[in-house]
């Protein structure tokens, strides 16, 4: 039971990282630090999920390993895409 | 099933929850949809401004209330596969059924307003050829759309089993399968809203 309890907090606080990145978008203030934020706010949500949902943080660590390094890899490679300065010839 | 034993004596299960065919597939799925993403992000900088100013016809509040029913459906599947270890056994059944009707009707609620999206966008006449952002949004969208489809599916193929007494405390394997596919379905999208939707 007190799993649940855990499973909850874990869900608010996804909801409430969605509802900050969905507010940044809305008011239109997504510049080039905010796109910082929002990617550490989405490899949070990302890890939450894949440890406690996907029940990974109790698996050994080369199975719990690979989906945390996909994410890591992507997340920064989206966030080289997106501040790497772009040559304009 | 090993989880549970291994989490009872305090120590990290060997494999994750689930048949391990099911995280091979997993797996594979990261690493295309990585390269969706990757790809996206990249072909961006090729026309910043048209990715921009493309990105400015999508429906942001969709995205986000899709975000939402995903992240709430896929927490149902956590409450169905911690219901199953209810010793009372009629007890379980009728919870784990009920937390996975939820999860499939809100599965169904992504289905409706994805379809009521993309309709909309069709009807203005954008399609796949329109330009590189629009290639990106509709294939991404239509693939994971496709995903969402078959979890769907998959959690209807486990309530049945559910209903008919198919899992037990200690053997709930296929349940834990289903839910691993689902959760994957979910973490996707948590990438895909903020790349597509939100950053600019």
């Amino acid at each position: 039971m007190n799993f649940l309890g855990v499973y909850k907090k874990i869900i608010i606080i996804l909801l409430l990282l969605t509802l900050f990145t969905y507010t940044l978008g809305y008011l239109g203030v997504v510049n080039s630090l905010f796109v910082g934020v929002i990617l550490v706010t989405t490899f949070i949500k990302a890890q939450l999920v894949i440890e406690y949902f996907m029940g990974l943080k109790d698996v050994s660590l080369k199975y719990r390993i690979i989906p945390s390094l996909w994410l890591f890899i992507v997340i920064s490679l989206i966030a080289f895409a997106y501040y790497l300065p772009i040559n304009k010839a | 099933m090993q989880l549970n034993k291994s989490l009872e004596l305090g120590r990290k299960a060997t494999y994750p929850p689930g048949d391990i065919g099911i995280w091979i597939v997993i797996y594979i799925e990261l690493i295309t949809f990585g390269a969706l993403f990757l790809g996206y992000a990249f072909a961006r900088r090729s026309d910043v401004e048209l990715f921009n100013n493309s990105q400015l016809l999508l429906n942001q509040s969709a995205g986000f209330v899709n975000t939402i029913v995903l992240l709430l459906s896929s927490w149902f599947v956590v409450q169905a596969v911690q219901t199953i270890k209810n010793s009372d056994r009629q007890k379980a059944i009728k919870f784990t059924s009920r937390w996975l009707l939820a999860a499939m009707s809100f599965g169904a609620i992504f289905i409706i307003i994805k379809i009521s999206e993309l309709s909309d966008k069709f009807e203005q006449g954008i399609n796949l050829s329109t330009n590189t952002f629009f290639m990106f949004y509709i294939m991404m969208s239509v693939f994971h759309f496709l995903h969402v489809l078959l979890g769907i599916f998959i959690l209807f193929i486990i309530r049945k089993k559910v209903k008919a007494n198919g899992y037990t405390i200690k053997d709930h394997k296929g349940l834990e399968t289903g839910a691993s596919y689902w959760h994957m379905v979910d973490l996707l999208w948590i990438i895909l809203f903020p790349l597509v939707y939100i950053m600019r």
